[in-house]
């Protein structure tokens, strides 16, 4: 495997072992249509903090993104318990909405800015090894997308290892949770705040649309495999990286979009867990 | 009627607590005693669990208040635990029936700091008490209906708590998980705690309660059971579904059918 070839799938990887990890919380808590929303909502705030500070990575990037994914969740929930809207509909409501405005605003602007309407939507992790991380004194320290996205892994870590028991009993039994006293609305925050977090580390590699496919379907396959939580975050990020060996390879032999591809390969395994844990069950039936 | 006590583990002071601007409790006011198995009865939309989640701060009050053992919930939080009714939580969750009862250590535990091998002791002592201990590392996914109800009941008792407050415990559970709830209130009830739940048959609610409270949106009665269990109060609480009940629970004794499937 050439140089290339490895930091690709590298980033796709980190990219697919930050979705899985999360995800596996977010589909537990019946929330992986919240992530969807939000994936695609940061989207305004993406253009906006490119156009203010010319960044297409870093922390302005992430203020925006993430200030307009808290906007989606607190929108969500004042549309469906303030104006009584149905939950599902309240999602579709504001999320189109403010992916919509990041539409208008990127064609709108696309003159000014540099930012491609294909590229923020569909993403390319072909294109990450042409945009390197080079220090003052011209040190090549790899791609950019891979030092983002192991920044965010990292962040994620330690919100998962220090927090642990608070996800975990929120997820299960909200009502229990604040029986005990535990803020449940701050950890559901926490949660959202790191899907914009993970959405924006991801959307150059990956895309604001298949994003979710990596939030869903690996932690959906692992999810087939187990019944233990701590296996199952383990085995999300081991589909996640198998998707992205997988999406590369398929990519280059298809000589099509790796993001694209990855995202197949996510939805082959999920099909493959399904009927392999259908067959055991079967298998233990007879 | 309404019987006060002194030094109760629970005040309800004037309590409304509406959904939607509908009322679901109206001007409730009453005294429970410490020590005392209570039940909550009442027909259908009586507002019963509701009484149970507002105890437990679940639910903004649209007036009046709830103290317990004489204080706000806040400050006595420790000493209070709650069990759902089965049916909120996914039991497709991925956890053992050990995960789930060691949740009951949470409260105990600082913002940082993992269960330690002393919670895990007392999370196994506990579910030992509901007769688990076979299926310690079983996922919750693979119990009977009665066995997930235990595993809850271990994870309140995991709390060490003095007031219990169980919605619906006996709900869909089979006879055998039935008989092991009621000892180990009964038991919890000789080391003075006290537990209040809300119940549904009237048939068995003489022979389990000491402290009975008919609700039916207002409160209609709150007393010793032989002083609330009577006709009047009874009528009062179900209307007229209660004749139908009477009729039925007539013609079960004479007829000596068991008030379950065995």
């Amino acid at each position: 495997m050439d140089s290339y070839a490895f930091q690709i799938v590298l980033c796709g990887a980190l990219v697919a072992v930050n979705c899985s990890l999360l995800g596996s919380f977010l589909i537990l808590r019946g929330q992986a249509l919240v992530a969807d929303a939000i994936s695609h909502s940061v989207l305004p705030g993406i253009v906006a903090a490119f156009l203010f500070s010319g960044a297409r990575a870093g922390g302005p990037l992430l203020v925006g993104a993430g200030a307009v994914g808290l906007l989606t969740t607190l929108g969500i929930e004042f549309l469906h318990r303030r104006a009584k809207v149905q939950s599902d509909a309240a999602i579709g409501i504001t999320f189109t909405a403010l992916f919509a405005l990041g539409v208008v605003l990127v064609t709108a602007l696309a003159g000014q800015v540099d930012l491609d309407q294909d590229c923020v939507l569909y993403g390319e992790l072909a294109y990450v090894p042409l945009d390197p991380w080079l220090t003052a004194n011209g040190w090549d320290l790899g791609p950019r997308a891979a030092w983002t996205s192991g920044f965010c892994l990292v962040v994620l870590l330690v919100v998962i290892g220090l927090f642990f028991k608070q996800l975990y009993l929120t997820s299960f039994d909200p009502a229990y949770a604040a029986s005990l006293g535990l803020a449940t609305g701050v950890w559901h925050y926490v949660l959202m705040g790191l899907t914009s977090l993970v959405t924006v580390a991801s959307f150059e590699a990956v895309g604001a649309i298949l994003v979710v496919a990596l939030m869903v379907a690996p932690p959906a396959t692992a999810f087939q495999l187990t019944r233990r939580f701590r296996a199952m975050l383990g085995l999300a990020a081991a589909v996640g990286v198998l998707t992205a060996v997988g999406g590369y390879v398929l990519a280059a032999a298809l000589d099509a979009s790796v993001a694209g591809a990855m995202a197949v390969v996510a939805g082959a395994l999920f099909v493959a867990a399904w009927a392999w844990g259908k067959w055991r069950t079967a298998l233990a039936g007879a | 009627m309404n019987i006060r006590v002194e030094q109760p583990a629970v005040e309800v002071h004037d309590l409304t607590v509406s959904y939607q601007n509908r009322p679901i409790l109206w001007g409730v006011d009453l005294t429970l005693p410490q020590g005392a198995l209570v039940g909550i009865m009442g027909p259908n939309g009586a507002g019963k669990s509701t009484l149970l989640k507002s105890m437990m701060g679940l639910l903004p009050l649209s007036s009046g208040y709830i103290h317990l053992f004489g204080q706000p919930l806040a400050q006595v939080r420790a000493r209070v635990s709650y069990v759902p009714q089965r049916e909120s939580v996914d039991w497709d969750f991925p956890a053992s029936v050990l995960d789930v009862v060691l949740m009951g250590r949470y409260g105990k535990l600082g913002l940082f700091s993992r269960p330690r091998q002393s919670d895990r002791d007392i999370a196994h002592d506990c579910i030992r008490k509901v007769g688990l201990e076979n299926l310690a590392h079983r996922q919750i996914a693979q119990l009977s209906g009665g066995q997930q109800q235990r595993v809850f009941l271990a994870r309140a008792l995991a709390q060490k708590a003095d007031l219990y407050l169980m919605d619906e415990p006996f709900a869909g559970v089979d006879a055998t998980t039935e008989a092991a709830i009621v000892d180990l209130v009964r038991e919890l009830k000789q080391q003075g705690k006290t537990v209040v739940m809300v119940h549904h048959d009237l048939q068995s609610a003489s022979r389990y309660f000491d402290w009975l409270l008919l609700l039916n949106q207002r409160l209609v009665a709150s007393g010793p059971t032989h002083q609330v269990f009577v006709p009047e109060h009874l009528q009062e609480a179900y209307g007229g579904k209660l004749t139908l009940l009477a009729q039925m629970g007539e013609l079960m004794k004479q007829g000596n059918y068991p008030a379950r499937e065995k």
